[in-house]
């Protein structure tokens, strides 16, 4: 075949142009660590390595926003074991006022150091977090949330509270509104209140009560009152009576799923009420025990009542933290649990990353010897071949 | 005697032709364009005699050049193709690297934005983290800028490099046309074909098809006529067409072709293809205007998602939310030919149903019709184009008034100018609406567990502000009432899945009892602490809300980004076929038509030797003379 001398010389500095090309290709890849260095080399993979990135970025963010609450919840955590400790505190005081044998004077010493728990109760309501926000406060987190004037405690913070994403599709609350924490603890023994009327003249007291059968329950205000010392009748509010019976000292009345204890001798005439548990604050029942042992004219019975019901009440509070408590407990280890997942999955959006993106040394270094190579072989042929033409030997 | 004479000198005269030319090859071994030249020698007649025909020797019959008008249409047509999937991959690559950094890219941004976002959810009452969020916000909007002015600078480089290829294209067609003349006179008044000319001509021919795509036709007379794209003529005889780049009757920074004659301009510009100039037009129409009505599109989405949101909610001062972002008009461009007065306003109407294509408006028969320019569609407008009634289509809303003439059109670009006028609206960190406008508390008889966790519009165009209830009629189903006591909602609770009604929604968590209630109001401004707007931004901007809710704004981000990278990676793989094809195309044409010196060498010994050998008939022709002189004299 004929060549054209032109062609020849052409061909050879096309050759070696393009072999030079592919080596600054491949040594500006070894010089970036990146393959891909723009979405022309792949634009499939280019897309999917924004998306990775940005899920890797989101990632990261979901760590910062679960410290974040994290640092909340703990705070919450400790302000809760803090405010039970109180409560427990406030509740041996009422066992310990208990005693038909105290005297007015010394009940009302205990109410004394009840007025300072119940100040040190507020104030642990009141707490803030490092920012100055309210723990207890919900959303109205500039709001102070609990206010005490005298012995009433009143709550003005929010309803609900704020939520931080943790996971992709998890966002848990950050908080607890102290309406939840302290305010709406169920009264009673959560279904039912018991008290006994002022007026009473007999030593009769009533127990705080249990359910048998819930769904014999109808809630309502019922009036358990004494014909004579040991009859009885028990009247809804509409004054229908849904039951009646004889009584003696101890005996349990039972009606509509529930029953109720009454000690003592109630005397003709004596009423009791049992009524639908509403809500009870921790605030309003140290308040009421307060309030109770500073009456230096309450008979013993009520005073017995007064006590048991407030005791009760304790209980709930207390056992309303130790919920609360476990939820934020809960809340913690969710945080712990999407963390130590995000850094598996970090560590699974890197290795992607990396595999889309980085270059293989090896694989570069090999190419690059292999070009390099072919570029010497190209240049040593094209200084041998060239220097033949035919007029070299017409002499 | 005087036979071999003569016949010695014609062969000496030929074989100085022929050295002539050898020498001539050999001179212009390298010259670019130069066609290897051959002579041709022919017998002279014979003469006659009883023995026989005696030979008279030789002449030279003409001199051409090898060339094959085949192999040269194939170097032309692989050279328009290479040069214009080349220019366009070095205008898109440009495209393709300013979007592709995954680091700094749109992708990363946004999500920048939305971390922000995240962080100000984390302790909405914190003005530094507001300020952050407000300086990611400003840094997107410089990056969209950034963006922006780098595509107005690669679209006047472009229009100023059609200017450039235009006045190229003129140059090399007013050469070949007065070498056409040349060419013709030369042949006609010798006969010949002048080879140096042609040469000549099929470079001129060879640089313009670097321009555009080009056909010849050769006449007669040896002129060869020029066509252009798809047809139409650049070249006949020894007259050439005058291309010029003109206003775009729409858009007057942009540049189309005509051809002037007699005062007037044609449109040829939908007649090019092929060469650096179609691919200018190509990568103008499909890389850089799609990729600035694509980014609008992201500014349009971002600022409506946000806005949107932002009015949803409250800020940190207990008021209404404003509006993050501005964004630019839909922009309108009548078109220069237009004769009447009419006018066109157009708005965006929806997100959803917006495109980032451009459309023309045309009044024609009396009617306005509205066509995809993307498409080529027509699209169905509902409407009468009234202040009261406008119409409606592709998420706009266009109000024509005046009177426009038959004919009339504009150039609606819903997208284009967007970007441009994206702006952060919001001066104060304490703006940002974080809270949401409502807020949800439990009635205090309520005997249940159930507790709010959160309460926000999510469309404030529905949404009317008042009080409303949420009211358990067991502990699974749920109704709410507006302040009126209608039902405005109901449905199936649970713990977690927001009750959703009246373009609000409240999330509950827990179980409620039969009877509860939650009253929702609207929010105290002491809420401050409230991030459920920020979450609703969150999840508005996820959201598959744009194209006909099929694509997010990450995804429209990552759509543009592999589009482009797609278009470029063609443009780069078919540029380098068809360099390889090119190359193949130039050395075939090369091996035919190229100097080989090594053949050159052989052909001056072989013309060499024959020329001594002719010089050494002379002498042998003398001695024979001498020889029968010498007989004569002595006898």
């Amino acid at each position: 075949m004929r060549i054209s001398t032109v062609t020849f010389q052409h061909d050879a500095l096309g050759q070696m142009d393009s072999l030079q090309a592919d080596l600054a290709q491949t040594q500006n890849q070894l010089a970036t660590g990146k393959k891909l260095q723009s979405a022309a080399d792949d634009p499939a993979g280019m897309a999917q390595l924004n998306q990775l990135n940005a899920q890797l970025s989101a990632s990261q963010q979901y760590v910062t926003n679960g410290n974040s609450a994290s640092a909340n919840l703990q705070l919450e955590e400790q302000a809760m074991s803090d405010a039970t400790n109180v409560l427990q505190s406030a509740r041996d005081l009422a066992v310990q006022a208990n005693d038909a044998s105290l005297t007015a004077a010394q009940r009302q010493d205990i109410a004394t150091q009840l007025s300072q728990q119940l100040q040190d109760l507020v104030a642990i309501g009141n707490r803030t977090d490092s920012n100055g926000n309210f723990l207890f406060a919900g959303t109205s987190s500039a709001t102070q949330p609990f206010a005490q004037t005298a012995n009433t405690v009143t709550y003005s913070g929010a309803a609900s509270v704020s939520q931080i994403q943790i996971s992709p599709n998890q966002r848990i609350s950050s908080g607890d509104t102290g309406a939840s924490v302290f305010m709406n603890i169920p009264a009673g023994n959560g279904t039912f209140t018991t008290a006994a009327a002022a007026s009473n003249t007999g030593t009769g007291s009533i127990g705080p009560g249990t359910v048998t059968n819930a769904a014999a329950w109808v809630p309502d205000t019922y009036s358990v009152s004494f014909t004579s010392p040991t009859q009885y009748q028990v009247t809804n509010g509409s004054g229908t009576v849904v039951s009646s019976g004889s009584f003696s000292d101890g005996d349990t009345i039972s009606f509509n799923g529930v029953q109720v204890a009454i000690s003592g001798s109630p005397a003709a005439g004596d009423q009791f009420t049992v009524a639908q548990a509403g809500k009870a604050s921790a605030f309003s029942t140290v308040a009421g025990l307060i309030t109770t042992l500073s009456s230096p004219n309450l008979s013993s019975a009520q005073l017995s009542t007064a006590i048991g019901g407030a005791l009760q009440q304790m209980d709930g509070a207390i056992s309303n933290l130790n919920n609360v408590a476990a939820s934020v407990g809960a809340r913690l280890n969710s945080i712990t649990s999407s963390q130590s997942t995000a850094q598996a999955v970090q560590t699974n959006l890197q290795t992607s990353v990396s595999h889309l993106s980085d270059v293989d040394y090896a694989a570069a270094i090999t190419q690059l010897n292999t070009e390099e190579l072919s570029l010497q072989a190209a240049q040593e042929s094209y200084a041998s071949i060239a220097r033949l033409s035919l007029f070299n030997f017409l002499q | 005697m005087g036979d071999i004479l003569s016949t010695s000198v014609s062969g000496l005269l030929a074989f100085q032709r022929a050295l002539d030319v050898t020498s001539n090859n050999v001179a212009n071994a390298t010259t670019p364009g130069y066609s290897v030249e051959r002579v041709n020698f022919a017998e002279n007649q014979a003469q006659a005699t009883a023995s026989g025909y005696i030979g008279n020797g030789v002449n030279v019959q003409s001199v051409t050049r090898s060339y094959d008008e085949l192999l040269a249409g194939q170097v032309r047509s692989s050279q328009s193709s290479y040069s214009s999937f080349n220019t366009f991959a070095t205008q898109s690559a440009q495209i393709d690297n300013m979007l592709s950094d995954s680091s700094t890219g749109l992708t990363a941004s946004l999500q920048s934005f939305v971390n922000a976002l995240q962080t100000v959810a984390n302790s909405p009452s914190s003005t530094a983290q507001r300020q952050v969020l407000l300086s990611q916000a400003q840094s997107l909007t410089q990056q969209m800028h950034n963006y922006d002015s780098q595509l107005s600078t690669y679209s006047s480089d472009v229009e100023t490099q059609i200017g450039n290829n235009v006045s190229q294209i003129n140059t090399l067609a007013a050469g070949i046309a007065n070498l056409n003349g040349q060419i013709a006179n030369g042949l006609a008044s010798t006969g010949q074909t002048p080879n140096d000319l042609m040469d000549q001509r099929d470079s001129l021919i060879d640089q313009l098809s670097q321009y555009v795509t080009v056909n010849t036709a050769t006449q007669s007379d040896g002129s060869m006529n020029v066509y252009m794209g798809t047809g139409q003529a650049l070249v006949t005889g020894n007259s050439s067409q005058t291309l010029t780049a003109f206003q775009d009757p729409y858009n007057a920074s942009q540049h189309d072709i005509g051809i002037v004659s007699g005062g007037n301009t044609a449109d040829v510009t939908s007649e090019i293809s092929g060469g650096s100039l179609g691919g200018l037009l190509a990568v103008r129409s499909q890389v850089i205007e799609p990729t600035q009505n694509a980014l609008g599109q992201f500014s349009v989405g971002l600022a409506a998602i946000v806005n949107q949101a932002q009015q949803a909610g409250q800020d940190l001062t207990g008021a209404a939310g404003q509006p993050m972002f501005s964004v630019g008009g839909v922009q309108v461009l009548p078109a220069s030919t237009n004769q009447g007065t009419g006018a066109v306003a157009v708005t965006r109407t929806s997100l959803n149903a917006l495109t980032p294509d451009d459309y023309a408006l045309s009044f024609s028969g009396g009617s306005w019709q509205l066509l995809d320019h993307t498409t080529g569609q027509t699209v169905a407008m509902t409407g009468a184009g009234t202040g009261a009634n406008p119409f409606q289509a592709a998420g706009l809303s266009i109000v024509v008034s005046g009177a426009p003439t038959n004919g009339d059109s504009f150039l609606v670009r819903p997208t284009a100018t967007a970007t441009a006028g994206l702006s952060v609206l919001l001066t104060s960190p304490t703006q940002i609406a974080a809270a949401s406008s409502i807020q949800t508390t439990a009635a205090a008889a309520n005997t249940g567990t159930g507790a709010v966790s959160g309460s926000a519009v999510t469309d404030p165009s529905t949404f009317i502000p008042g009080n409303y209830t949420i009211s358990f009629t067991n502990p699974t189903q749920y109704q709410v009432t507006n302040a009126g006591g209608t039902v405005v909602g109901s449905g199936t609770y649970t713990s977690g899945t927001p009750v959703a009604f009246a373009g609000a929604q409240v999330t509950l968590t827990g179980t409620p009892a039969t009877g509860d209630t939650f009253s929702v109001g609207a929010a105290s401004p002491s809420n401050t602490g409230d991030n459920s707007n920020a979450f609703a931004m969150i999840d508005a901007l996820s959201a598959s809300t744009l194209n006909g809710g099929t694509t997010s704004l990450t995804g429209v981000a990552n759509n543009l980004v592999s589009q482009i990278g797609v278009v470029t990676q063609q443009a780069q793989a078919n540029a380098s076929a068809q360099q390889s094809v090119n190359q193949s195309a130039v050395d075939t044409r090369s091996n035919l038509s190229g100097v080989n010196l090594d053949e050159e060498a052989a052909k001056m010994v072989q013309y060499q030797q024959a020329y001594q050998a002719c010089a050494q008939m002379i002498q042998t022709s003398g001695v024979m003379f001498n020889a029968l002189i010498t007989a004569i004299t002595n006898g």
